[in-house]
């Protein structure tokens, strides 16, 4: 008996994107998300303005989910786990688990966009002393002080006169295992770098870097901008350590077009920390028995040509569940697997009357 | 230049939370491979001898410390330059009651010259370290690595033969002509970790009030450099963040360890820089350590756990004495000698300090240790030994 619905896992941006796309096809979509509330990781992460265009997080997410709750044809539910699943595509049978009850619901096709985790700098070299200093903090921690409005060293309370960010920390680390770029570092650091430089006009912001990774448009509206405009400090070189002088921490590296070490204080470092994938991501994939990558993230059929089919037939991928993506490439992919979702989902409707 | 500005203790934990590295994280276990290709019959692996100590490892792992029964795989450069280290090591071992062997059929190591690149070929260099190994197997004792640079080397070459089987198969031939199997111990030690392992017992054999001490820790990079999940790292040391090695020790003496802003950065022996570029290794070790230790913490001596690092931080201070300006200098002495001080050994019949370039007798002074008349006893040895020709000091003498 084949299934007309579409059961989506996460309720970040790819999965609303699937949702409403899925909605606006026609199709009924089950949306399954284990937070109390959608939105993802822009929303639990507390980002403050997203690339492009610089659009506030909340406002971009709370446009979306508002696009799938106020859409009869998707049943959201929140707080809720993905536990097993049985048969196969066009007839999946799955099991959810919320406030420990179960259930059962039938899917045609599955998506899923359980999405990333911040690398946490703890399991990085312990020279950038994350957990040791206060004022060594991420990307994570620095947008969620730009959400609320205030950038402060969190030892003092006071505005930060020197500041730096320290690119690829947890990406493109082949001791630590995570050889990937994670794409978007160092384009939310030019992003951040602007908005301190914005918010405080006399901390001079300095950006230590292997290679600066902007990709297509983000060149102009980033790259250049904070530099030429913003006066951002971009030094390519590799920081070994960060220790604590005094009230300052001294960050030490060597400036490769120099060719110089160097040793600069700061009163605020930031780690450009990247992607992994999320526990959910890996939980979903030995439930649902999808291969995985060295890394952890979800394996497709095909990382250019087919960047959203999984390895079981009729369970599709989107987003940072995949590897490291932006929203470009996160959009992109849930409007194509739910192309391919919806379209297995009807194939095997036609195949079922038929017969 | 360094900036300084004096330099804030780490202590309290940031508001993040407890720094832990996951056990999943961790590299591939050494040891269980070299298990894993003794059950295939590729090799003998000697295992850790009963009873020893477990400590804890970079991701949350256990590493293996034989107590006693152990082969000490001396250092060229501790014999010929700092002979109180290797003496020190054994005579803190008689006093704790534990059995050990002092081999005469050990070769150097040869590492030293590998990393000068003045050697390249890999299975020469794997078959002396397996030849070590092979003959400390055949001597029934465990092997203790007096020397970081081997102890480094050594778990470089583990890692070669663990991974190519072609380098085994190669180093097989060679000592089957020396008439010797092909042995792996199952852990390789550093003599530092048995001291890490035995500090308490240390400590409880104080006879030094060490209250009135700071020290300054160098950790050894070819100790916690190269294969890093095999070092040692203590949640309670550093909060786990840097290698707990000599620090967690100093700390159970009760010594108050000063931390200083280039405790990462090596000692400027390098891994070739002492035998390639000499000069450079004096400047590095005077102005990058230990006149940041000065300048930051003023510390009465430091402390670390290598025949290089000791060697270059001590010797390279003659240099600095040169030059106009220079303050006091720092007492260098490898922890082994400082906790055979601390239980009383002699500072010149053991622990030998008088090889020792910059100006120790402060330190003692301020352990409350009678350098004065220590030495006339020492001359006395050397005049009973110039009236006795082919005589020479010990056990006995060294108390």
């Amino acid at each position: 008996m084949a299934s007309d619905t579409l059961l989506i896992i996460g309720g970040g941006p790819a999965g609303l994107e699937a949702a409403r796309g899925a909605a606006d096809l026609g199709c009924k979509a089950v949306l399954v998300e284990q937070r109390a509330a959608l939105g993802g990781t822009p929303i639990s992460a507390h980002y403050a303005a997203l690339t492009h265009g610089m659009r506030d997080a909340a406002e971009v997410m709370g446009e979306m989910v508002a696009a799938v709750a106020n859409d009869s044809l998707v049943d959201v539910r929140l707080g809720t786990t993905v536990t097993g699943i049985t048969g196969a595509a066009g007839d999946f049978a799955v099991t959810l688990r919320r406030d420990g009850a179960e259930e059962r619901v039938s899917a045609g096709a599955i998506i899923v966009a359980t999405g990333f985790d911040h690398f946490d700098p703890g399991r990085a070299t312990q020279q950038y002393g994350y957990y040791m200093y206060d004022d060594v903090i991420t990307l994570t921690d620095a947008e969620k002080m730009l959400k609320e409005g205030k950038f402060v060293r969190p030892s003092t309370g006071q505005p930060p006169e020197r500041v730096c960010f320290i690119q690829c920390v947890g990406s493109r680390d082949r001791h630590i295992g995570n050889e990937y770029c994670s794409k978007v570092c160092c384009g939310i650091a030019s992003k951040q770098a602007i908005e301190i430089r914005e918010r405080l006009p006399q901390c001079r912001v300095f950006i230590f870097y292997i290679d600066m990774r902007m990709y297509g448009y983000w060149e102009n509206d980033l790259y250049w901008p904070a530099q030429e405009k913003h006066k951002v400090n971009y030094i390519k070189g590799v920081i070994s350590e960060v220790v604590l002088k005094g009230d300052r921490l001294i960050v030490r590296g060597e400036d490769t077009t120099m060719n110089r070490p160097m040793e600069v204080p700061m009163d605020i470092v930031i780690l450009s920390n990247g992607m992994e994938p999320s526990a959910g991501t890996k939980a979903v994939a030995r439930t649902l028995g999808l291969r995985q990558n060295k890394y952890g993230f979800i394996d497709v059929a095909h990382d250019t040509l087919d960047p959203v089919t999984t390895s079981v037939p009729g369970i599709f991928v989107a987003g940072a569940a995949a590897g490291p993506k932006d929203l470009d490439d996160t959009m992109g992919m849930a409007g194509a697997a739910t192309m391919k979702a919806v379209a297995t989902i009807r194939r095997h409707a036609r195949m079922t009357s038929a017969r | 230049m360094p900036i300084n500005l004096p330099v804030i203790q780490p202590g309290t934990q940031a508001r993040k939370g407890p720094f832990a590295r996951r056990p999943e994280d961790a590299a591939e276990s050494l040891r269980e491979r070299t298990l894993e290709l003794a059950e295939r019959g590729e090799w003998i692996v000697q295992r850790v001898p009963e009873p020893h100590l477990e400590v804890p490892t970079r991701s949350s792992g256990v590493k293996r410390v034989p107590l006693g029964h152990t082969w000490h795989h001396k250092s060229c450069g501790q014999c010929g330059h700092i002979p109180g280290y290797s003496t020190a090591i054994f005579w803190l071992h008689r006093k704790l009651g534990l059995e050990y062997e002092d081999p005469r059929d050990q070769t150097s190591c040869t590492a030293w010259n590998y990393y000068a690149s003045a050697t390249a070929n890999q299975a020469a260099q794997a078959a002396v370290a397996l030849r070590n190994f092979a003959a400390a197997h055949q001597s029934g004792y465990y092997p203790l690595i007096h020397c970081a640079t081997s102890y480094g080397h050594y778990k470089e070459v583990r890692a070669e033969m663990v991974h190519h089987k072609a380098l085994r198969d190669q180093v097989r031939e060679i000592l089957k002509k020396m008439g010797k199997p092909l042995v792996m111990p199952e852990e390789i030690v550093h003599y530092s970790e048995w001291i890490y392992a035995v500090r308490h017992e240390i400590a409880k054999r104080k006879v030094v009030d060490l209250s009135g001490i700071t020290a300054t820790v160098h950790p050894a990079c070819h100790y916690y450099k190269l294969v890093q999940e095999d070092a040692i790292y203590d949640p309670d040391v550093y909060g786990g963040h840097r290698t707990a090695i000599v620090t967690g020790v100093a700390q159970a003496l009760g010594v108050t360890v000063g931390d200083y802003s280039t405790w990462f950065d090596c000692c400027g022996f390098g891994f070739r820089h002492i035998l390639v570029q000499r000069d450079f290794s004096r400047s590095f070790a005077v102005q990058q350590k230990i006149e940041a230790m000065r300048d930051e913490v003023n510390p009465d001596v430091t402390l670390t756990h290598d025949t290089g690092c000791v060697t270059t931080l001590d010797k390279s201070q003659f240099a600095a004495q040169a030059h106009t300006g220079v303050k006091a200098a720092i007492p260098v002495l490898s922890e082994a000698q400082f906790c055979a001080l601390a239980m009383g050994a002699h500072p010149y019949r053991v622990c030998q300090l008088h090889w020792h370039a910059a100006d120790y007798r402060p330190l003692l002074e301020k352990m409350g240790i009678d350098w004065r008349e220590r030495w006339r006893e020492f001359e006395d040895d050397v005049a009973r030994l110039k009236a006795n020709p082919g005589t020479y000091l010990t056990w006995d003498d060294a108390g």
